[in-house]
């Protein structure tokens, strides 16, 4: 039976089928998951659910019957209210990552964060209250709306917490970048592609130099290189290649560039064999620091980071591991830690980490997509050099 | 006694090095500042995806090391692989070929040891002709790659052809390829014999060398009883072991040092005499910190099937403990293979349907402390533990071992493997692997005495853990 003192929360998620960021979230939130060497049990029940898009493979009704007090509900206001008039939770998980929706004219998803964050704002404004709110991964695939959410929230004045696990997820080793150093070049390598995983390497980048001596101050500039652009900038250090290298010796998953060698380090022209397609977003923050993210699947499938920092003889470098269920795990763990922090926000009523990281990394993300829509441009960003924020000085990844 | 193999090794007619010596001067053209570790590698095998492959390259190519691509201060030299000279063995001599008509395959398509092993070895195509090529023995493609001597024997191995020993190190990577199993399912891998053959050119020259053994020491007690005492008599560092202990950890924690343990739980997968070793080897880093360290262990048992769940119910092992060690897994079978979704796999109950064949390999210490490896195989596929230490929370972790093709766990070990060529100290003692060598041998004589309680008077192996935690962490 639920108990009466336990938060109740609001899921409104895209679709919730296998292994899609709604499962992953929400049956952790239901069903519990290994933590801190316990197998943990949120305090707080999913009282309701909104799932946009169902069909083959949907799980609802299975969570549904599984768990009789959480309701399914046809519209978002009524999963926020139950069906009544005003607002009747304590928090809201919102999923907008997957299902299937349009692509805007530069080949972006139009996954429905922003829709879904009009909606419950419309509640909460009706109902004269506002509650913490989770949204999964980016804020929107439009600037303007991303930074509407963000000021929205402000205004409001309700958590917002959101982003990708990769910012909490276990790092291999196990260390934290040093707040307050100095930074000069900063690089995460990661798979995906463009619209999708560059995300996660953004925001593989930003929780860590975030960290940085006066905090995080902004963006003035980006860049794009793809395919053989990708190499010659690569070629011509416009990215480090030490930083490289030192971010590939942390990977896992290295590709090896000669048949029967199982882990060798990679030649440039290794490399170019093995990644058909790289993509790198290159840019610059306002207090001179350069960051670089690149994808390069072939070579690699998983997230790593490396960045020189002052006073450090050689690259500071981690991976952010990700236990894939893709036949490394059947268990994606890495949202235990992005559910712990989310419950961590509705037990406290505070944000674990600022949204403003989130905000710059949707900036960012639709940044690069248009510089390679623009002929791979350097685009000035002024939106995003007016971002600028403190990082929470408490480390928030995986450690225990 | 005098075997074909030892006598087709002494006579040393082999000459790989010969048609390799101008790779080797390059090579050694290349690192004039000083000369860099001269290795000798024993191997069962070298072929694509095995241990040698995946741990031996490591000193060919280098791996990976606190954020740095490592080369070690290391050359190969010389390289013994266990399988070619067994297949030449096999293999029916011409004057059998002749009485049964078969035709002689010409020397060149012999496969398997570059420079060919002598005439008289060189004759029918090694029995692996028809195996798959990922099956394909690779000691000659690295040796022309990386200018090694491919040897027929191990003290060839040693001298490199003179008849002085040549090199700095040994390292000997003994796995399963074809050897035989004894009544007990124990595989007869030949550990002590690699050892036993360099121990004894050591003993005749007068001098040993550092000599890593990865894995098991030998599947006898008293034969890696004689390895450890050989090598302290003739004063040279041995130490063995699997890279399990010291793989990455999720998270990074450890038994505090001088804990007073009362018991732990380990879960892992794999059939006997398989991955046990490195599980138990694993239990063992963790149970060695307790107070007063290693006192050694009196007594084994391993159980199978049902009298698995009998022995929790009746607090052989502890359920809380295997609960906190399951928290730690990122590979629950069942309905989380079905749909995604996490799983108390204890509080659930779905543990028995989900393992058909569970096995305990139950350990009791000298000094008291109790330690159990859960072999789950159905319910997950990692390594994970849970510790009780008086007035501590649990200790529980996974021991990450990151899957191929990099296998990374292994260059941890290579890390260890190369300190100990360098500065001639083991990170750790390798009385480790002496009593967990006795530990599965003990578990696995249970299983064929219908899994009775064996007491172990032989493993009071008593040792100090190094003060320092090492796995890996940087």
């Amino acid at each position: 039976m639920p108990q009466t003192n336990r938060l109740r929360l609001a899921a409104v998620i895209t679709a919730y089928k296998r292994l899609l960021h709604g499962q992953h979230i929400v049956d952790r939130l239901l069903d519990g998951y290994g933590w801190a060497g316990k197998f943990h049990h949120p305090q707080m029940e999913v009282v309701s659910l909104y799932v946009d898009q169902r069909g083959e493979g949907d799980l609802t009704q299975e969570r549904a019957d599984r768990h009789p007090t959480m309701k399914i509900y046809p519209t978002i206001a009524e999963t926020l209210t139950l069906g009544k008039s005003k607002l009747a939770v304590d928090g809201v998980v919102v999923v907008g990552e997957h299902g299937t929706y349009p692509y805007t004219d530069t080949g972006i998803m139009k996954h429905p964060h922003y829709e879904f964050f009009e909606q419950v704002v419309k509640v909460y404004r009706d109902s004269g209250r506002s509650v913490p709110y989770f949204n999964d991964k980016e804020l929107s695939y439009r600037w303007d709306w991303s930074k509407n959410m963000v000021d929205t929230s402000h205004e409001l004045g309700f958590p917002l917490q959101g982003g990708s696990s990769l910012a909490v997820t276990w790092r291999i080793p196990s260390v934290e970048f040093p707040l307050g150093a100095t930074a000069r070049e900063a690089i995460s390598i990661g798979y995906g592609g463009m619209g999708s995983y560059d995300f996660h390497g953004l925001e593989t980048l930003q929780c860590m130099v975030e960290r940085r001596k006066g905090g995080e101050t902004g963006v003035e500039w980006l860049q794009t290189y793809r395919g053989e652009d990708f190499w010659k900038a690569y070629e011509q250090g416009v990215w480090s290649q030490a930083l490289v290298k030192a971010a590939l010796t942390r990977s896992s998953t290295l590709a090896p560039g000669s048949p029967t060698f199982t882990d060798v380090f990679p030649t440039i022209e290794q490399m170019r064999a093995l990644v058909p397609d790289p993509v790198a977003y290159n840019y610059q923050h306002r207090d001179g620091l350069h960051s670089t993210m690149l994808l390069m699947n072939g070579l690699v499938r998983d997230f790593t980071f490396a960045a020189t920092i002052e006073g450090q003889a050689k690259p500071f470098s981690t991976q952010m591991y990700l236990p894939m269920p893709d036949g490394r795990t059947t268990l994606a763990s890495f949202f235990s830690p992005l559910v712990w922090n989310a419950e961590q926000m509705f037990l406290t009523g505070k944000g674990q980490y600022p949204i403003e990281r989130t905000l710059l990394t949707s900036g960012l993300l639709i940044a690069g997509v248009d510089s390679a829509h623009q002929g791979y441009q350097r685009l000035q960003t002024p939106n995003l050099a007016a971002v600028h924020y403190q990082p929470n000085p408490e480390s928030t990844f995986w450690r225990s | 006694m005098l075997t074909r193999r030892r006598f087709v090794g002494y006579s040393a007619l082999s000459s790989a090095m010969l048609a390799y010596r101008p790779l080797l001067r390059e090579a050694w053209a290349q690192t004039p500042a000083h000369r860099p570790l001269q290795l000798a590698i024993l191997c069962s095998v070298y072929r694509q995806g095995s241990q040698m492959q995946t741990l031996g390259d490591r000193f060919l190519v280098g791996y990976p090391y606190e954020g740095d691509w490592r080369t070690p201060e290391v050359q190969v030299v010389s390289v013994y692989v266990d399988q070619l000279v067994r297949q030449v063995e096999a293999a029916p001599s011409p004057y059998q070929l002749a009485m049964t008509g078969a035709k002689i395959a010409p020397s060149s398509s012999a496969r398997g040891i570059a420079g060919g092993l002598g005439k008289d070895r060189a004759v029918g195509a090694l029995p692996s002709a028809e195996k798959a090529e990922p099956a394909a023995d690779l000691s000659k493609a690295r040796s022309q790659q990386f200018g090694f001597r491919v040897c027929s024997n191990i003290p060839e191995a040693l001298r490199c052809g003179g008849n002085k020993i040549a090199v700095d190190a040994v390292l000997s990577i003994v796995e399963q390829d074809d050897y035989p199993s004894n009544d007990r399912g124990q595989i007869l891998l030949p550990n002590y014999d690699f050892f036993q053959q360099c121990a004894q050119v050591f003993e005749d020259e007068g001098r040993g060398v550092p000599y890593f053994n990865h894995k098991q020491l030998s599947f006898s007690f008293p034969q890696a009883k004689t390895m450890v005492e050989t090598a302290q008599r003739l004063r040279f560092p041995l130490l063995a072991g699997s890279s399990m202990p010291v793989t990455w950890r999720l998270p990074e924690v450890d038994v505090p040092l001088g804990a007073e343990v009362e018991e732990a739980v380990m879960v892992g997968v794999g059939a006997p005499d398989g991955m046990d070793y490195d599980a138990l080897e694993a239990l063992q880093c963790m149970m060695e910190r307790r107070k007063g360290g290693e006192t050694g262990v009196k007594a084994v048992q391993l159980l199978e099937g049902d009298d698995v769940w009998a022995a929790q119910n009746a607090g052989r092992w502890s359920k809380d403990l295997l609960s906190s060690a399951l928290s730690r897994t990122d590979t629950p079978q069942g309905l989380t293979v079905l749909d995604g979704r996490t799983q108390d796999l204890v509080a659930s109950g779905v543990l028995p349907q989900l393992v058909k064949n569970p096995m305990a390999y139950c350990l009791e210490y000298n000094d008291g402390a109790r330690a159990t490896l859960l072999m789950l195989d159905g319910a997950i596929t990692d390594y994970n533990i849970s510790v009780k230490v008086a007035g501590h929370d649990l200790v529980s972790t996974q021991f990450f071992m990151p899957p191929a093709p990099n296998n990374l766990y292994s260059a941890c070990l290579a890390s260890k493997i190369e300190q100990l060529f360098q500065t001639q100290h083991p990170a750790y003692p390798v009385e480790r692997a002496l009593l967990t060598s006795g530990v599965l041998e003990g578990c696995l004589q249970s299983r064929h005495k219908l899994n009775q309680r064996l007491e172990t008077p032989q493993l009071a192996v008593s040792y100090q853990p190094p003060s320092e935690s090492q796995y890996t962490r940087t």
